[in-house]
């Protein structure tokens, strides 16, 4: 029970002052920005946005001033990231450099990696995607067969990864492999995590196009692709441990409940106060949202204290992925027949009501995360 | 000042060292004295009275009585404790009924009478009625554990506190319970003078009755849902079906981890309104603050986890848990009662839905944020 306790987190007066100055920037800088592009929420990229936040210091808000961050409190850096996509300000470009890519070399590779590419993150000029899966590799990531053998001053990579996400505009790609085989008893021995440059010979991106038609996905081809020994993330081996760290960070944020948001805005404006049906459903979802938001941010305070929430994240991330894809539905309950073609909430609708089953796939899928979160009540 | 209101920047709530206190003696009381036994006879009628004697000689009904410029008063999240402890025992007496009673006639100005009492919200949106010169007209249903009390605190919507004698003539009660067998009785109120009349001294609470018992019973129901939770692990680990513990199974590990996750849900939702009333204790009376949303947020959650849990509940126990043998029905059926009482999840969602829909898509944001939707 202990481990899924998440206690509130309380905002200070400082986070609530820079949710004022955030508020009026975006106001600002996504006046033009239509209902359908919001919809998008943080699968919408424009990595011109994503400079304008880097040079306002709202990137690598936490980290310290060497590696060009600002050494500001992981609270003021929350206030910043829900108000971003409550507004559905297109920040995928440089979402996972600045979410996960970047804490972990700050982690594990403190006086090569992270000096040199962390500036430029912060800058939101350097773009990072994340090479777990594989076409035979899902859920079950200890399985992965892309393989480092070591060389002369690095290492020589073969394999291939899928569903990897921004790879058409990255530069780099934090891949996870095998540098030896499976331990016995250990099935997560010998894995490690590499550093790709994305331009390097030998790689090879190819699109996948989702359902929509959407070019967010791909397939990154590696050829005896050499990457130099100081691109080796932390330790030969450890790749796993590692990775788990990057998952709590991976799952636990506000972008885990919000992606919706835009449809719900869409379907107060279009709801009749006078309804019981309107009312009650909509306000259940309300009710939903500030329970999910005091979730993230509860578990946001863990993080901050340097507690490890992987359980608690895992549990947030299965609550909000139910309450965002309930949206969809809820709409088609209220507001299936009648709508307007072609209005804001009908743009929106169809968006977001074809987007959702992903929801509950990206980021491990919910039967993963139930599967930590039973862990965690001690079901063996 | 509490050590629980003292938040620094990335600090959690961690429970004050009076919380820390008062869930020690509640564990140990209600382990004790909240006995399958005592449920039992309960049920068949037998009121618990030695374990309201423990109660009363912990001075637990009490607990919430301080004269209103205390600044060392006990607040919500100090007997945080007890609200919860009588939903996880299933403590069957009036105790969180006279915690309320006792905070708001104190906080009035009332001297509190000894012995459990009970609380009438009247005035607008009820059918009771608190007149200027201090009588009581009207009806009021489903009061907790009216025949067990003889008082009862009465708040209305103008600020006023009274104390009545549920025992005089002009009081008639009808007996009435709710699935759990807890007294919820209908009274009828015809001219009978209260006891005492004064002023609450308390910020931005307009139905207070109302909006504490909501988040009263949202307590009780998240203590509740960890015993059902609690009980659904500990049997899915134990029962062996095919070879192995049905707590093995994927298909037991999933609806186990939804349901963790909605009452999760509830819970964190709890502990915010629960901080909220505490800082209503501490606020100057005419402030505003966030508990009437934090509690309607509460509440929805917590009847919707009673709804998804007691299924889950009793699927995973199968057949043994629908005897009466088993305990588990003494959690379950309060659940099922608890999320009716004092506006269910319907209820406190079409206030927090016409809240949403009158902010519209440009002010939803800023109201779930300040919470003041």
């Amino acid at each position: 029970m202990q481990a899924l306790d998440i206690r509130p987190c309380h905002l200070d007066a400082k986070a609530e002052a820079l949710r004022v100055e955030v508020r009026r920037f975006l106001a600002q800088a996504l006046k033009d920005l239509p209902a359908a592009e919001r919809a998008k929420n943080w699968n919408g990229a424009d990595s011109a946005f994503s400079r304008q936040l880097g040079e306002r210091g709202w990137l690598g808000m936490t980290w310290p001033k060497r590696y060009g961050g600002h050494e500001r409190s992981a609270l003021e850096r929350y206030v910043v990231l829900e108000e971003l996509l409550a507004a559905g300000a297109p920040v995928n470009a440089h979402w996972i450099a600045e979410r996960q890519s970047g804490p972990l070399l700050m982690k594990f590779s403190p006086e090569v990696l992270a000096p040199r590419l962390l500036p430029a993150i912060a800058r939101g000029e350097l773009l990072f995607c994340i090479g777990m899966s594989e076409p035979d590799v899902g859920s079950d990531l200890a399985s992965v067969r892309t393989r480092a053998v070591k060389t002369e001053g690095g290492w020589v990579v073969n394999g291939s990864k899928v569903w990897t996400t921004g790879a058409q505009r990255c530069d780099y790609m934090v891949t996870l492999l095998r540098t030896g085989p499976k331990e016995p008893g250990n099935r997560h021995g010998g894995l490690s995590q590499l550093l790709i440059d994305l331009k390097a010979p030998g790689v090879t991106v190819r699109p996948i196009h989702n359902m929509l038609g959407e070019h967010d996905f791909n397939e990154v081809f590696l050829e005896d692709v050499f990457v130099a020994d100081d691109f080796l993330i932390g330790q030969p081996g450890d790749g796993w441990k590692q990775v788990g760290a990057e998952l709590a960070l991976e799952r636990s944020g506000p972008e885990r409940y919000l992606s919706c948001t835009q449809l719900y805005l869409e379907m107060l404006d279009a709801a009749d106060a006078g309804n019981p049906h309107h009312t009650v459903s909509l306000g259940r979802v309300a009710a939903r949202y500030a329970a999910l938001r005091q979730m993230s941010l509860g578990v946001a305070g863990m993080l901050a204290r340097g507690e490890n929430p992987a359980t608690p994240a895992a549990l947030v991330k299965d609550q909000g992925a139910l309450l965002e894809q309930a949206m969809p539905d809820l709409a088609h309950t209220l507001f299936g027949d009648t709508r307007t073609p072609g209005s804001r909430l009908d743009q929106v609708m169809r968006y977001l009501t074809q987007t959702a089953p992903s929801f509950s796939l990206r980021g491990g899928t919910r039967e993963i995360l139930r599967g930590i979160i039973a862990r965690g009540l001690g079901l063996r | 000042m509490n050590q629980a209101l003292h938040h620094n920047e990335g600090h959690d709530s961690a429970p004050s060292s009076l919380q820390r206190l008062i869930a020690d003696s509640v564990e140990r009381l209600f382990n004790d004295h909240v006995t399958p036994q005592v449920l039992t006879q309960f049920d068949a009628g037998v009121p618990a009275h030695a374990l309201w004697q423990q109660l009363v000689e912990h001075g637990l009904p009490q607990a919430l009585v301080a004269p209103v410029s205390d600044d060392n008063a006990a607040t919500w999240l100090d007997v945080s404790p007890v609200l919860r402890g009588v939903g996880y025992w299933q403590a069957p007496v009036p105790l969180n009924e006279t915690l309320l009673a006792g905070l708001l006639l104190s906080r009035a100005g009332i001297e509190v009478p000894e012995g459990a009492l009970t609380v009438l919200q009247a005035g607008a949106a009820t059918e009771l009625e608190l007149t200027a010169a201090g009588v009581l007209n009207g009806r009021c249903a489903n009061v907790p554990w009216a025949r067990s009390c003889r008082w009862a605190a009465v708040a209305d919507d103008k600020g006023r506190v009274a104390l009545v004698d549920l025992r005089q003539a002009q009081v008639s009660v009808e007996a009435g319970s709710n699935f759990a067998g807890e007294e919820r009785d209908a009274l009828q109120f015809s001219a009978a003078p209260v006891d005492a009349l004064g002023t609450l001294q308390l910020a931005d609470v307009r139905q207070p009755v109302w909006v504490f018992g909501a988040l009263v019973r949202a307590c009780m129901l998240v203590g509740a849902l960890e015993s059902c939770l609690d009980q659904a692990v500990a049997y899915a680990n134990e029962r062996v079906q095919f070879g192995k513990a049905i707590g093995a199974f994927q298909a037991i590990q999933q609806q186990l981890a939804h349901m963790a996750g909605a009452i999760s849900a509830a819970r964190t939702a709890t502990e915010v309104a629960l901080y909220s009333a505490s800082q209503v204790m501490q606020a100057e009376p005419g402030s505003t603050s966030s508990l009437a949303f934090d509690v309607a947020v509460a509440k929805v959650c917590a009847g919707e986890a009673a709804s998804l849990a007691t299924s889950v509940a009793h699927q995973v126990h199968g057949a043994i848990g629908f005897t009466q043998e088993h305990r588990l029905h003494f959690a379950t059926r309060r659940l099922w009662s608890w999320r009716d009482e004092f506006g269910s999840d319907a209820h406190w969602a079409q206030v927090l839905g016409q809240a949403a829909i009158a902010a519209g898509s440009e002010g939803f944001w800023a109201g779930l944020t300040a919470r003041t939707l």
